[in-house]
């Protein structure tokens, strides 16, 4: 790193502990060695020649007093723990309860994020392995306290989800050993799963997928958010920072544009004719339609 | 059409969504990362790179969404695709809000009718007078003149003397061609504000051709004579003003006219049989001008003559002698709107209620006015 971006880091540095409201006495060079993780994560890997205005203002629009009291606490400041430790419990507790099943195991996540957070692990160079390390002051400090929960919860869940199915494909191992060498008995195929099966062979679902491939990265994030995670538009917009009607409309164009690909692939590289394509649509249609309403019927019926 | 290949869509999409079975990437975004795209706060390019990630990973791509609810992200950035509307716009939809068009629409209403039946209700009464004035114009034109040019001697010391110019004003008003010069000492009791009124009459003044038609009906105008100044003897005041009577007298067209003449005639004989030296002595303050105030005083002062009218006192009332109690009379008061308007139109009535105190019954064109 050159040593004009460095004089920028200080600079800014010092920008940053005038403007924040208690800077918890830290020094400059307590301030620039995150500063400069920050800037060479959110700048300087997409763009290495970025101008110092840039770096700069990047600078400027850091978190100061979220980052001073982070610092700070990870400096061993007991007054900034403190500090951190009311401010945000409720911050944490709410996020646990979100991510939690019931009331202990929000409990429990809390805990465990504050051990976290404090570091009764301790790094290669003695200090303590905090989380504290990885806030670069981009977003504001509960937002990325609720993030470290959100993370923490799945892979608490992931942990306990893999032990479960870890016992569940013995059960499936044991049932297959069992059933080896018997006549298989498939169960009725469902509505559902029987036009699923004919759609998954067909060359539309393909093109599809290709189509859907090919978008660009946020109408691609869009796509999944909407179909794949079944987010509501408000919810997928919120993702993407943008307004529900907005996120709308967006959908609605890539509607379009993927039928428009898809098209083009069927009677570019598959061979079929436009009136052929036209007329898939209309049948894939409406047979998933059929089929969702029927499977959703026998569902309410049960 | 459009909307059916959407929906089209929309289904397949959903079908695929079920059944994806996407690789999960090793790598995911740290928290920092996460919660710096969920507040939408990061660079440009590091946003795209990590939209990438998140359009691939469905791991990150809950974390980021249930981030991104509980920071309550909403589409700051995107004022540009979602335009604001411009105050003039948002004034024009808040015009139309429900809450609007429910309670403020039915009160503007009602406001506006009230406002209509105002306006309606105001110019009713001054139509009023316009039409009469209108109608009685033509006909009876003349009814003014001699009005303006009866030979009255007696005047109220009260009476303020108005100025040569005034009259002048008074003169072009009337349109009298019966009337005399005003001498330079004897002014009409007219004020300025009549004067300045007196000047938009003469927009309403009848057409050439009737005033040509009236005027062939009239005697031919008559020079007026010199005014006799204070110094003449009480006796050649009287004379004078017998003289000027006879030569400005006009042929009025009316019945009104006629009955006023005869009035007039009357109180030419009662002066010349009643008349005093102390009556002639006032006469030079006032002479036979268009506009003066002609009054005479019977011996008992129960009878006025002002502007060619005879008053009668009755009570404490000034009664016109045409006066017919059968017929309705229009009350104004004396300073009103009405009245205002009245005797901008007419000022010789101004002048006989300047004249006359109390209240007053006065016979106009055919119109009976009771003036408080």
């Amino acid at each position: 790193m050159n040593t004009g971006v460095e004089k920028l880091f200080e600079e800014g540095a010092g920008r940053m502990l005038a403007r924040a409201n208690d800077n918890r006495s830290l020094s400059r060079e307590a301030m620039v060695p995150r500063i400069s993780a920050a800037v060479e994560k959110y700048l300087l890997k997409d763009d290495p020649d970025i101008p110092h205005a840039e770096i700069s203002k990047f600078i400027d629009e850091l978190q100061a007093d979220d980052l001073c009291l982070i610092i700070a606490c990870e400096r061993g400041d007991e007054n900034a723990w403190n500090d951190l430790v009311e401010r945000f419990t409720a911050t944490v507790r709410s996020a646990a309860r979100s991510a939690s099943k019931n009331e202990d195991a929000a409990e429990d996540l809390a805990q465990s994020i504050w051990a976290e957070l404090y570091g009764l692990r301790t790094r290669k160079d003695g200090m303590p392995a905090s989380k504290l390390a990885y806030y670069s002051g981009r977003g504001s400090l509960a937002g990325w306290l609720r993030a470290v929960v959100a993370q923490l919860a799945v892979d608490v869940f992931r942990k306990q989800s893999r032990l479960v199915q870890t016992e569940e494909d013995t059960d499936l191992e044991r049932l297959a050993r069992v059933a080896e060498g018997q006549p298989i008995v498939a169960g009725i195929p469902t509505p559902e799963e029987s036009i699923s099966n004919r759609f998954a062979q067909t060359d539309m679902q393909q093109a599809l997928n290709q189509s859907v491939q090919e978008l660009p990265a946020e109408d691609r994030l869009l796509v999944k958010l909407y179909y794949f995670d079944n987010l509501r538009l408000r919810e997928a917009g919120a993702v993407l920072g943008v307004h529900e009607a907005t996120a709308s409309r967006r959908l609605t164009r890539i509607q379009t544009d993927l039928r428009k690909r898809v098209t083009k692939i069927l009677v570019d590289e598959r061979g079929w004719t436009q009136a052929e394509t036209e007329r898939s649509f209309a049948e894939v249609a409406q047979h998933l339609d059929t089929d969702l309403e029927s499977l959703l019927a026998t569902k309410g019926t049960k | 059409m459009k909307q059916e290949t959407n929906n089209e869509m929309d289904l397949l999409l959903r079908r695929l969504g079920r059944r994806d079975d996407a690789l999960v990437p090793e790598d995911h975004l740290d928290a920092d990362e996460l919660s710096a795209y969920a507040e939408n706060v990061l660079p440009a390019a590091a946003r795209a790179r990590y939209t990438m990630h998140l359009a691939e990973c469905s791991r990150c791509r809950s974390l980021v969404a249930q981030l991104s609810s509980s920071a309550g992200v909403v589409a700051a950035t995107d004022s540009a695709a979602v335009p604001e509307p411009s105050g003039f716009r948002k004034f024009l939809a808040s015009l139309f809000t429900p809450m609007v068009l429910r309670y403020a629409a039915p009160a503007l209403g009602l406001i506006v009718v009230a406002a209509i039946g105002f306006v309606v209700l105001r110019r009713n009464q001054p139509g009023e007078y316009v039409a009469r004035n209108t109608a009685s114009d033509t006909q009876q034109q003349p009814v003014a003149s001699p009005a303006a040019s009866s030979s009255g001697v007696v005047y109220s010391l009260s009476n303020p003397t108005p100025s040569p110019g005034q009259f002048d004003d008074q003169r072009k008003d009337k349109n009298q061609p019966a009337q005399p010069p005003p001498p330079p000492n004897m002014a009409p009791a007219v004020t300025s504000v009549d004067a300045e009124v007196a000047k938009e009459k003469t927009k309403d003044q009848p057409k050439p051709e009737e005033r040509t038609t009236t005027a062939a009906n009239e005697p031919p105008p008559v020079k007026s004579e010199p005014t006799p100044t204070p110094e003449q003897s009480p006796r050649a005041a009287e004379t004078e003003a017998a003289k000027n009577e006879v030569k400005v007298q006009p042929a009025p067209a009316s019945q009104e006219g006629r009955a006023l003449r005869g009035a007039q005639r009357e109180d030419k004989t009662s002066l010349a049989r009643a008349k005093k030296p102390a009556d002639a002595a006032s006469a030079p303050a006032s002479g036979a001008g268009a506009f003066q105030v002609d009054g005479v005083d019977d011996a008992k002062v129960n009878i006025r003559t002002v502007a060619g009218r005879r008053f009668r006192k009755q009570g404490s009332v000034w009664v016109d002698t045409a006066y017919d109690s059968s017929k309705d009379a229009v009350t104004l008061a004396r300073g009103s709107e009405q009245y205002r308007a009245l005797v901008a139109d007419e000022p010789s009535i101004k002048t006989i209620a300047d004249q006359l105190e109390g209240e007053i019954i006065v016979v106009w064109k055919g119109h009976t006015y009771r003036i408080r």
